[in-house]
């Protein structure tokens, strides 16, 4: 960043009047990566909105010191014992502890447990606009946003990979099947690496087997990761089977699950978030900072020119498809140590929430053009689609109707705003 | 300049290059030395060879025999990285570039320089600014070369060609520039003469690629002449003139038309087919079939208008890129940017697309000038390449084939175009000969009901024999009253085939020639004559 930055006002000096650059804004807002994020703030406001006018209601536990006592006002005042007033005649719930006195409207409380001595609250918070479903959208991103910045590279280069789903599920279940073997007691410093190394080895030979064999044999990758997805799915089913007689794979070291990719922190679990985070930033600085990322973009933009000028086309391209089946096996991982276990029909048709989020943010199918940033992005606002769904309480089933609208929509758009830039450039 | 060069030691020299592309032998034994310092033109007809010879000094083609010397030392032939490491660098069009990248990353793509792990981009603009900003400096590298006019996308590709190798060691000595104002604006045309004027001072040696007449004039030092693929003849440029220019590209065959056909055989079948139809002016009795009026394509086409009448074989004559497919592609309306008006017998179909140009009442037909890519299937039977064109209205109730019809269609044409093939309905295209593919294009739209044809190359790359034949029925099918727009690059084919020519050139009409003016000179004089050249806009940069 701060290259860029230190190198701006040099840039402003060797400007020439044949080229202008337009204001700050207009800078800012010709940047891909800028649109998405005005559309991701646009959702959130909308979704806040309604979620605010439509709050979540819930309870929560008030805390009460077991040795409080608890008394049932009615209207003048009067106590009375749990079972001897109707829930409509009480006014307010009395809490004595000590010399502390502490009065509750009637109207702000859910229910009191005799048994327990509980006192719950109704709790109305904003439907959107709240820790758990904020991070539950970035989570769910997460997963496939990962894949999605390998997919990025695949598609500047003008290819495509379908089977990212599959080597997700066949890694997870590989990686399963290592982390089950492992001791119930087995610390993070076991755990951890077993399974990472795992997933990430299987992810990494299956990708590198797409890009060989796509730039070996000649083939379209097309077809070569299509033929991979079937084959690497059907093992999925096929292993666990055969070995374990079950379609499920758990029963890991704690150590992996709540110790490290579920560990809570501010009553949330941000691990694979992070992850996200850090992958996209890594995608990021290789694909627009490297003499790698370049490379992409110069296969993509033109094969022929990239060939003349001395890029090896074929080993930059297999690397490409390594790095997506790494990033597949990566999230596979984290998907094991968040969820306890390894399913055969984990990531089914993930591929094209992948390849819809790369598109979303910015991709072209046709080559030369994407961002890392732009595809984590994407991952976001299908997330985003996905709970606007949930809040605005339409049946699941629409979901994929205006998945895919939003898709054709976001294309359109992406595609406009292209030729404008052409016919102004 | 012309009498220094004279005395200097040749940097270059290409000996005894041959050079064939399957039956076609595109160069043979030509021997061509290029001086430090000059600008020197290779100049010939379409096909004359003189691009072939550019490649073979870049490296970009291997020659059969010869070799090609730079400084004394012999260049591996075909090789590009041995040329470039030597110093001879080629501008060309085919090579294009990477319109998503910047200028900087263009330039610097084959060695894009490096601090630790990532990209030095302070490194790598101050590099392209180095060789860009000695061209033009007004080109900001930051930019998505894409984004750029053509002209400042040419400069670029020759600012790259000015790159040293990594090592700072091997600067280039010979740029080859091959038509290099092709798809620029006269404007962008100039600057781009300066700036090979510009190089030639610093002591390159430009080998200046083009058929522009007045391009050699302007910024040549010496012009070597090809024609059919053999040496002509290296002039200094000061020291000659166009006609006599153009006489060597044509040869022996300019002269009188009574005395054109001397000694080449292939004129002779011609000749003997043809008589004498364009010796007496035609006369037109009938309405033109087909009239085209204010036919314009944003940067293809510019107010063409003409007029074509039954029975009458009108030729378009004029060098590659004058826009002579273009006009065609217009016409059959193929292109749909392209407005204007194009009667049919009083029918209008610009901008209708092709479904209209080929119906019933319509009658066009086109074939165009590559039966590989845009002619014939290759992967469907005989009787399908023929019927491609009117299968929907011949076929029986809900678009079910009627085979035995069609077979009996099918039987007709072949036996009528004596076309060899081994069955009607297995047999692939790519069975037959190359002459056999062209007479199957041109029996697909010779139907009774096409009243207009358009052929585009008809004889490209096949035998004399059966560019006889082609002719024959081409004649033929004129005299039953069919039209026919020709374009052809073989003028000895246009001018015996036409009762008239039209001389086409940056995408206009530059003129009409009939009976007697109909000479290969006129034609050649009038498609580089640039003084009705419709000046292009530059694109805003």
């Amino acid at each position: 960043m701060s290259r860029t930055e230190s190198a701006e006002p040099n840039h402003a000096q060797s400007t020439t009047p044949s080229t202008p650059r337009g204001s700050f804004l207009s800078r800012l807002f010709s940047h891909q990566e800028s649109g998405l994020v005005i559309v991701i703030i646009l959702m959130m406001c909308v979704l806040t909105i309604y979620g605010h006018f439509n709050q979540s209601i819930g309870k929560r536990n008030l805390e009460i010191p077991n040795d409080a006592r608890i008394e049932l006002l009615d209207a003048q005042n009067n106590a009375h014992e749990v079972g001897t007033i109707a829930k409509r005649n009480i006014a307010q719930y009395r809490v004595t502890h000590g010399d502390d006195v502490r009065d509750y409207p009637a109207s702000t409380i859910d229910r009191f447990d005799a048994t327990t001595n509980t006192l719950y609250a109704i709790d109305k918070q904003n439907r959107f606009l709240k820790k758990s479903n904020i991070s539950l959208v970035l989570k769910d991103a997460s997963f496939f946003a990962i894949m999605a910045v390998g997919m990025t590279g695949v598609i500047i280069l003008a290819g495509i990979d379908l089977s990212v789903g599959s080597i997700y599920a066949f890694s997870a279940i590989v990686g399963a099947m290592a982390l089950s073997a492992l001791p119930e007691g087995a610390g993070w410093y076991i755990s951890l690496p077993v399974g990472m190394l795992t997933c990430m080895t299987v992810g990494t030979l299956c990708g590198l087997a797409n890009g060989s064999m796509s730039v070996g044999l000649g083939v379209h990758p097309f077809v070569i990761t299509l033929g991979m997805m079937a084959v690497l799915r059907g093992l999925t089913i096929v292993i666990p089977q055969q070995i374990f007689n079950t379609q499920s794979i758990g029963g890991f070291p704690d150590s992996i699950m709540t110790g490290t990719i579920k560990a809570e922190l501010f009553g949330v679990h941000p691990v694979p978030v992070f992850v996200m985070i850090f992958v996209a930033i890594v995608g990021w600085f290789v694909l627009s900072r490297t003499v790698f990322g370049r490379r992409i973009y110069a296969i993509g933009g033109n094969e022929t020119a990239a060939q003349y000028a001395g890029i090896p086309v074929g080993k930059v391209k297999i690397l490409v498809y390594t790095i997506t089946g790494t990033l597949c096996g990566l999230s596979a991982f984290l998907y094991l140590g968040y969820f306890g276990a390894g399913e055969t029909n984990a990531g089914n048709a993930y591929e094209l929430q992948v390849i819809a989020a790369t598109v979303i943010g910015g991709a072209s199918l046709m080559g030369g053009r994407g961002t890392a940033i732009g595809a984590v992005l994407g991952a976001i606002i299908i997330q985003l689609i996905n709970n606007a769904m949930v809040i605005f309480e339409i049946d699941q089933s629409y979901n994929q109707i205006v998945m895919g609208a939003a898709i054709i929509i976001a294309v359109v758009i992406d595609q406009t705003k292209q030729r404008v830039q052409a016919r102004r450039g | 300049m012309s009498s220094d060069v004279q005395q200097a030691q040749p940097v270059l020299i290409a000996d005894n290059i041959s050079k064939a592309f399957g039956i076609t032998q595109a160069l043979s034994n030509v021997s061509v030395s290029f001086l430090p310092g000059e600008v020197h033109a290779l100049m010939g007809e379409n096909g004359a060879g003189k691009s072939t010879l550019g490649k073979v000094i870049a490296g970009l083609h291997k020659q059969d025999t010869g070799t090609v010397t730079l400084e004394g030392r012999e260049l591996i032939p075909g090789s590009l990285d041995d040329a470039f490491a030597a110093g001879v660098r080629i501008v060309h069009q085919e090579l294009a570039q990477c319109p998503n990248l910047s200028v900087a990353e263009n330039l610097c793509l084959h060695d894009i320089p490096k601090k630790g792990f990532t990209v030095d981009f302070d490194e790598m603009r101050r590099r392209a600014e180095n060789l860009v900003h000695q061209l033009d400096p007004s080109i900001d590298v930051a930019r998505p070369l894409g984004e750029l006019s053509p002209g400042r996308r040419q400069i670029c590709q020759i600012a790259a060609s000015l790159d040293k190798d990594e090592h700072g060691n091997n600067a280039a000595k010979v740029i080859v520039f091959d038509e290099p104002t092709s798809s620029l604006s006269l404007t962008e045309a100039s600057t781009l003469m300066d700036i090979t004027r510009d190089l030639a001072a610093r002591g390159l040696t430009i080998i200046y690629v083009s058929h522009r007449m007045s391009e050699i004039f302007t910024c040549c030092d010496r012009v070597s002449v090809l024609r059919d693929g053999k040496f002509v003849a290296t002039n200094i440029v000061k020291e000659i003139d166009e006609p006599t220019l153009v006489e060597q590209m044509i040869g022996r065959r300019v002269s009188t038309p009574g005395a054109k056909h001397e000694s080449n055989p292939e004129e002779k079948a011609i000749e003997a087919l043809v008589g004498d139809a364009n010796s007496e002016e035609p006369e037109y009795d009938k309405d033109p079939i087909l009239v085209v009026r204010d036919l314009n394509s944003p940067g293809k086409l510019h107010s063409i208008a003409l007029d074509l009448y039954p029975g009458e074989i009108l030729g378009v004559g004029g060098l590659v890129g004058a826009g002579r497919s273009e006009l065609f592609d217009a016409i059959f309306g193929i292109d749909s940017r392209a407005s204007g008006s194009i009667l049919v017998e009083g029918v209008e179909i610009a901008g209708k697309g092709t479904k209209a140009a080929i119906d019933a009442g319509v009658g066009l037909g086109y074939v165009p000038e590559d039966r590989r890519n845009q002619g014939l299937f290759f992967n469907l039977g005989i009787d399908e390449n023929i019927l491609a064109p009117i299968m929907p209205d011949i076929c029986g109730g809900f678009g079910m084939r009627r085979l035995e019809d069609e077979l009996r269609r099918v039987q007709a044409r072949v036996d009528k175009f004596r076309i060899k093939t081994a069955t009607l309905r297995d047999t692939k295209p790519s069975e037959l000969s190359g002459g056999n593919q062209q007479k199957l294009l041109i029996a697909r739209w010779m139907s009774d009901r096409t009243k207009v044809l358009l052929l585009d190359e008809p004889t490209r790359g096949i035998d004399v024999g059966t560019k006889t034949e082609i002719y024959k029925l081409i004649n033929e099918a004129a005299d039953l009253g069919l039209a026919i727009l020709l374009v052809s690059s073989e003028m000895p084919e246009l001018l015996a085939l036409s009762d008239r020519i039209l001389v086409m050139g940056e995408g206009v009409i530059k003129g009409e020639l009939k009976g007697a003016e109909m000479t290969q000179t006129n034609i050649l004089t009038l498609a580089t004559d640039e003084s009705n050249t419709p000046t292009k806009t530059a694109a805003p940069a």
